[in-house]
């Protein structure tokens, strides 16, 4: 069994980020950047497989010198091997443009389960796993928190919905997405870390025959400042406990 | 010259980092005794292992990227007694690693790296700290090996320890350079005690203790290195030591500092915010340069130690420049933080009691001026 896992770096949710002079991007020189989180639910599934029955696990990313970190992330995370589709400094794409980048690399692999966060968490994109499922003809699941592997090349996952779960039998090849709680991903152990460096990543340059331009663009970014709300209770201290239990119970 | 970092280094600070802060998040002062817990994450995660053999279940990293992973433990992890305690475990691997006799080290290093036992070095005495050297424990030659008397002090880990590297007087007839030897002691031996841990100012977390040797019999194999290899060895592991406690320390200097930053930026006082009263950012200002001069400082000494050549004199500069530093930066950031800085909640005034005893252990402040004045020739 062969299985993708489609990585992609985020700025570290505790950063603070900076909006560049130009109004319509965030400065990412001065921002961490770490395994999506969405993804890294995708890699540990997928390392489980890797553990559980055998299967080759491959990560494929797309970018410059940040996708390469979320590649290594994924190898000391326990990923054999991996395949970045080295972008042009500065090159931005969509999750079209992304979708099109990584398609003669996800033929050329030829995976039986192609894996992924189900949304980045940056800019909450749901796009290229779907895409991708579109353009290869798998099918496809998206927010999957349980996936076994079924007889005869058959995949059993489980989606919350709102009230309940559904349960899924898919025909490999698929493409299914993780959502939240489908495991712990575990923190690599430091020689993991060490060994990461020594496997194989392979690089590659994006297809010339695809048009990977928006057809739009990004008109302003502002960061959004949430202004505390205060309530001072005056008064006898038992009233404004009483009083602050039930707002604690009302609007908490 | 090259100065930074490679990528190896900087993934294993980076994912030490994560680590600590969602793993290792308890406040220090809510943890009752060792706090076995979070040992087992740090070896879960092969802290202890980093700078050994792969052999031995080792990761084989060079002494430079433990000196960095260990700046990044310190930095992330706010629990300095835990730190400690770790450092305390490798540097006892570091001994039986270099000195010990194949046999040893695997009996113990396994162990050791795996977290599954805890050690301890036991040098100081009641009657000698400083003067190391003039220690009285005694190993008498007997029967299959030595028979060892006499009480330890202070030693870290001891009251929890597994297994314990003795420094004792195995030959009082010659020079004290020449008479001393390093023994294996393990826990459950006949006439070793362990006693109760000692209430400090700080490092809540860390067990410090005496240990009570009494006829109790070491067998011959234990000994690491040969007879009278003990202050060679000793001198060998203090140039580690005194860049592994700083590296830890220089972390949680680089800590305290952020944290400072912060405050200062976001306390407002007479209608500015505090960071630019002069008086508040000359503090700031002396904190970042003791941070970038400890670096250089630091990965000279664990460069000079992975070439395999002496650095005793950078060792006690960086050891006696950093702790001092840190014992500074720590005092400064409470008082930038004001009545909030001496209220446990703001946990500044944690890392102040911590720091007091950076500049006593692994020698003093004192004596690391009178390692660098013998080596100018004062
Ligand atoms: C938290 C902690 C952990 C420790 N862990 C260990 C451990 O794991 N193993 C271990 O063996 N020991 C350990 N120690 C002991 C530590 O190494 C000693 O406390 C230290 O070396 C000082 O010795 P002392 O306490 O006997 O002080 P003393 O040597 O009595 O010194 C008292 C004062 O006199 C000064 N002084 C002494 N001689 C001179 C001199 N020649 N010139 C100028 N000033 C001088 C000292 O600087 C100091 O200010 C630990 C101590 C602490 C606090």
């Amino acid at each position: 069994m062969k299985v993708v896992v489609l990585v992609n770096a985020v700025p570290d949710t505790a950063a603070t980020p900076e909006i560049a002079p130009d109004g319509r991007s965030v400065l990412t020189e001065q921002l961490e950047f770490v395994l999506d989180p969405y993804d890294e639910y995708a890699v540990e599934e997928a390392v489980r497989l890797k553990e559980s029955l055998g299967a080759e696990v491959i990560a494929v990313s797309i970018g410059g010198d940040v996708a390469r970190k979320a590649l290594r992330c994924a190898f000391a995370m326990g990923v054999e091997s991996g395949v970045l589709v080295r972008l042009p400094g500065g090159m931005e794409l969509t999750g079209r443009g992304r979708s099109f980048c990584l398609l003669p690399t996800l033929r050329e692999l030829s995976p039986d389960l192609i894996l992924a966060g189900k949304q980045t968490v940056d800019s909450d994109d749901a796009q290229v796993p779907e895409r991708v499922a579109e353009l290869l003809d798998f099918v496809h699941a998206s927010a999957v928190s349980q996936l076994t592997i079924g007889e005869g090349a058959r995949l059993l996952v489980n989606r919350e919905i709102e009230g309940g779960h559904l349960v899924i039998d898919l025909p490999l090849p698929a493409v299914v997405t993780t959502e939240k709680g489908i495991n712990i991903p575990r923190y690599p152990a430091l020689p993991q870390v060490l060994k990461a460096k020594s496997k194989p990543l392979h690089e590659v340059a994006p297809p010339l025959d695809v048009d990977l331009t928006a057809g739009w663009q990004v008109e302003s970014v502002t960061l959004q400042h949430t202004a505390r709300k205060q309530q001072i209770f005056s008064g006898d201290i038992i009233t404004g406990v009483q009083q602050l239990a039930e707002l604690l119970r009302q609007d908490a | 010259m090259n100065f930074a970092l490679n990528e190896e280094q900087t993934e294993i600070r980076d994912s030490i980092i994560r680590f600590a802060r969602q793993e290792l998040s308890v406040s220090a002062d809510e943890a009752n005794g060792f706090p076995h817990a979070a040992w087992r994450k740090c070896a879960e995660m092969q802290l202890m292992a980093l700078p050994f053999p792969e052999e031995y279940g080792g990761c084989g990293a060079d002494f430079l990227t433990t000196v960095v992973a260990t700046q990044a433990f310190g930095y992330a992890c706010k629990d300095a007694g835990l730190v400690h305690a770790v450092c305390t475990q490798i540097l006892c691997g570091m001994q039986i690693n270099s000195f010990g006799s194949e046999e040893l080290k695997h009996r113990y290093l396994p162990s050791l790296v795996r977290g599954e036992k805890i050690f301890a070095q036991a040098i100081t005495e009641a009657g000698s700290g400083s003067d190391a050297l003039g220690m009285r424990t005694r190993a008498e030659l007997a029967e299959g090996g030595y028979l060892l008397n006499g009480t330890k002090i202070f030693i870290t880990n001891g009251p929890v320890a597994d297994v314990v590297l003795v420094f004792a007087v195995t030959n009082p007839e010659v020079s004290r350079i020449s008479g001393i030897s390093c023994l294996v002691v393990e826990k459950g031996m006949s006439g070793f005690t362990q006693c109760a841990p000692m209430a400090k100012m700080g490092l809540d977390t860390l067990q410090n203790g005496e240990l009570v040797f009494a006829d109790c019999p070491v067998p011959a194999e234990n000994l690491v290195g040969s007879a009278g290899q003990g202050a060679i060895l000793f001198n060998e592991s203090m140039e580690w030591e005194r860049c592994l406690l700083p590296a830890a320390h220089l972390g949680t200097l680089e800590r305290i500092f952020e944290t400072s930053v912060a405050y200062a930026k976001g306390r407002s006082a007479f209608g500015q915010p505090i960071s630019k009263f002069q008086a508040v950012s000359s503090k700031i200002v002396e904190m970042k340069m003791a941070l970038e001069l400890g670096r250089l400082m630091l990965y000279k000494v664990a460069t000079t130690k992975d070439q395999h050549k002496r650095a005793a004199l950078e060792a006690s500069i960086v050891k006696l420049y950093i702790s001092e530093a840190l014992k500074k930066t720590c005092l400064d950031a409470v008082q930038i933080h004001g009545g909030y800085g001496y209220m446990k909640e703001y946990e500044v005034e944690r890392d102040l009691r911590d720091s007091i005893a950076a500049t006593i252990y692994s020698g003093t402040s004192e004596m690391q001026q009178n390692i660098i004045s013998r080596f100018i020739g004062l």
